[in-house]
């Protein structure tokens, strides 16, 4: 199986603070994975690591193979996109301004955008269904509005590794589960993807591979039947198991599988 | 591979488009072509040119300038005298001084994503005042290239200011921004405050009176080698700045944002503060403090045409000299035979207008 992104052994310390310890993750190319963990057990960092904004105290991160910080910057954002969870602008920049820059590794400094930049924002405003929002202004848009807008942007860049932090924050559930579809449909043209996921229960049958963070562990792998027992998911989230519906209802889910 | 470009309606969110009402979704930032602005503007800018020239204690009236350009009619002594030596030079510094502080402003005010960011705030001023005040008070009768000490020493103090303020806020190999503000905010108050200590030990009052001038913001009238040099000096700091121009608009996103969309943030700041300090100090070497010019002007383009920094580059520019021109023709004129310094005019005019705009356009300026 070809890797598209390896981290191996990747440490990062924050003022003294040990957020990831001995993290080793594989993406396989056109994986869909999903991250979860405790609030602060490193969900955001790893994905800093992931898309090279940020380095790892040791450990490596490798791209194709090939080191990340032998990568030059741009060719690093043909390749990956993080959407982040905030962004906030202090001028008034509209829809399709902020779509646009997601073409800034693409543009030279003194060219323009060209045919095709302007079809890829098109195309990526089309796919996060935000079409009809172009000419409005980011700043004034609801917090479910900028969140599609931002995975726009991360569509624009035309990644093969699409890197998203809590991207089903804000969403009401039918922008969730549009949001999914839309996972699944990029998932399907190839492009791997690596998201944090707060509600476990958009996971289960959505994600090939759940990458589990536990303060104190090593990042834990595997599917998700391996990785959302109970058990797990109590240990990890530091959670008694019959105060939380989803582990009572997964606990139940095991028995009935177990009959 | 890249991601296909393939027709609209096959992604799984286009059958979900929402309703948007049609007087929301044309709201818009930009509300005038930038051709046309730039047009309008071009042609303003010869216009008050032509006023500011034809404007003064002796008025020679435009068609008497008309006349004189196409030969028909030719200048007396006097008027020649005061067209080209007085009032030619002081009406192209006044649009330098006001191109160059709009432009520095613009280019602050993007790469710290702070409205509030021009050449004062962040403490450029300071440094070529406690410049200016060395010059002054020691090196009053030393010139060079039709530079006077006091404006090299005011361009050497903005540089070495913003040098010492950006390696404050360095820190493990990156720049925080509040950090920047605040350390230019108050190097910026000391070194300004510092001019008092110039005052104090002045026995003669000559440099007093010069330094109090500076520091209200007064055009003088340029040799043609200064303006020469300076026009030269602005010319190639704004080509510096066109390619930076799609920089700034990613860096509004953040730095982090910005990185990962490949832009190489440290070193795109450094040549944005290096450019922008070379426009103010040519400001500052001609006009002295002249406050609110930098943060006024990019505000009013960015309401016109939205908040695009390639569209706003030229746009700030003429804006800014339109602007200078018509404020020092005012200020020498106002109250004539008296004169105002621009920089106070600017400030009783300025500050009122930003608040109004402030107040009336509070959408454009959300954070």
């Amino acid at each position: 199986m070809s890797y598209l992104l390896r981290l191996d052994g990747v440490h990062f310390d924050y003022q003294g603070h040990k957020v990831l310890r001995q993290a080793t993750v594989d993406l396989a190319e056109g994986s869909c994975n999903a991250l979860i963990g405790l609030n602060g057990s490193g969900k955001t960092t790893l994905l800093r690591i992931a898309a090279g904004v940020l380095r790892p105290v040791s450990g490596s991160v490798t791209l194709r193979g090939r080191p990340m910080e032998t990568i030059p910057l741009k060719e690093a954002a043909r390749t990956i996109a993080l959407v982040p969870q905030q962004l906030e602008l202090p001028f008034a920049f509209t829809v399709q301004q902020v779509v646009e820059q997601g073409r800034t590794p693409y543009i030279g400094m003194l060219r323009g955008p060209g045919r095709s930049d302007r079809m890829a924002v098109d195309r990526a405003l089309d796919l996060a269904d935000v079409s009809g929002l172009r000419h409005r202004i980011f700043n004034e848009l609801s917090g479910g509005e900028r969140q599609r807008v931002k995975i726009a942007l991360g569509l624009a860049q035309q990644p093969r590794l699409l890197l998203l932090d809590e991207p089903t924050q804000n969403l009401d559930i039918g922008r969730q589960v549009e949001l999914i579809d839309l996972l699944h449909f990029l998932r399907d043209e190839g492009i791997t993807i690596l998201a944090s996921i707060h509600d476990l229960h958009l996971v289960d049958k959505n994600f090939s591979t759940v990458l589990l963070l536990s303060p104190g562990q090593p990042l834990a792998s595997g599917s998700p039947e391996q990785m959302l027992k109970p058990s797990i998911l109590e240990r990890a989230f530091q959670c008694p198991p019959d105060r939380h519906p989803l582990l009572i209802e997964r606990a139940e889910l095991y028995r009935r599988e177990a009959r | 591979m890249a991601i296909e470009i393939a027709t609209v309606s096959s992604s799984p969110a286009a059958s979900n488009q929402q309703g948007i009402p049609p007087e929301v979704s044309k709201r818009e930032t930009g509300k005038l072509s930038p051709v046309a602005l730039i047009v309008l503007l071009t042609a303003a800018l010869g216009l008050v040119t032509l006023v500011s020239l034809a404007t003064g204690a002796v008025p020679i009236s435009p068609r008497t300038i008309f006349a004189a350009m196409f030969g028909h009619e030719p200048l007396s002594e006097m008027q020649r005298l005061i067209l080209f030596h007085l009032r030619l030079p002081r009406v192209l510094a006044s649009g330098l001084v006001g191109s160059g502080l709009a432009l520095s402003g613009l280019l602050f005010q993007g790469l710290f994503r702070n409205p509030i960011a021009d050449p004062y705030v962040i403490g450029s001023s300071g440094g070529a005042i406690f410049g200016a005040c060395i010059g002054i008070s020691f090196f009053s009768q030393w010139s060079t290239f039709g530079f006077s000490a006091t404006a090299l020493l005011a361009f050497a103090g903005s540089a070495v200011t913003m040098a010492l303020v950006y390696s404050l806020a360095r820190s493990a190999g990156k720049t925080n921004v509040v950090t920047l503000l605040l350390a230019g905010f108050a190097i910026s108050i000391m070194f300004t405050n510092s001019s008092y200590f110039f005052e104090l030990f002045d026995k003669t009052g000559t440099g007093n009176r010069v330094l109090a001038s500076w520091l209200h913001g007064v055009i003088g009238i340029p040799s043609w080698t200064q303006l020469a040099v300076s026009t030269a000096l602005l010319a190639l700091a704004t080509v510096a700045a066109l390619p930076l121009m799609r920089t700034l608009n990613t860096l509004v996103l953040g730095d982090e944002y910005a990185q990962q969309l490949g832009i190489r943030v440290e070193s795109a700041r450094v040549y944005i503060i290096l450019i922008g300090s070379l426009m103010t100090a040519v400001a500052v070497s001609l006009g002295g403090m002249i406050m609110f010019a930098g943060l006024i002007v990019p505000h009013v383009a960015r309401l016109l045409l939205g908040p695009d920094h390639v569209r706003l580059l030229p746009v700030a520019a003429l804006a800014g000299a339109i602007f200078l021109m018509l404020a020092d023709t005012l200020a020498r004129t106002i109250f004539a035979p008296s004169e105002v310094p621009v920089g106070v005019l600017i400030a009783f005019v300025g500050g009122p207008f930003f608040l109004y705009l402030l107040r009336n356009m509070k959408r454009s300026y959300a954070v």
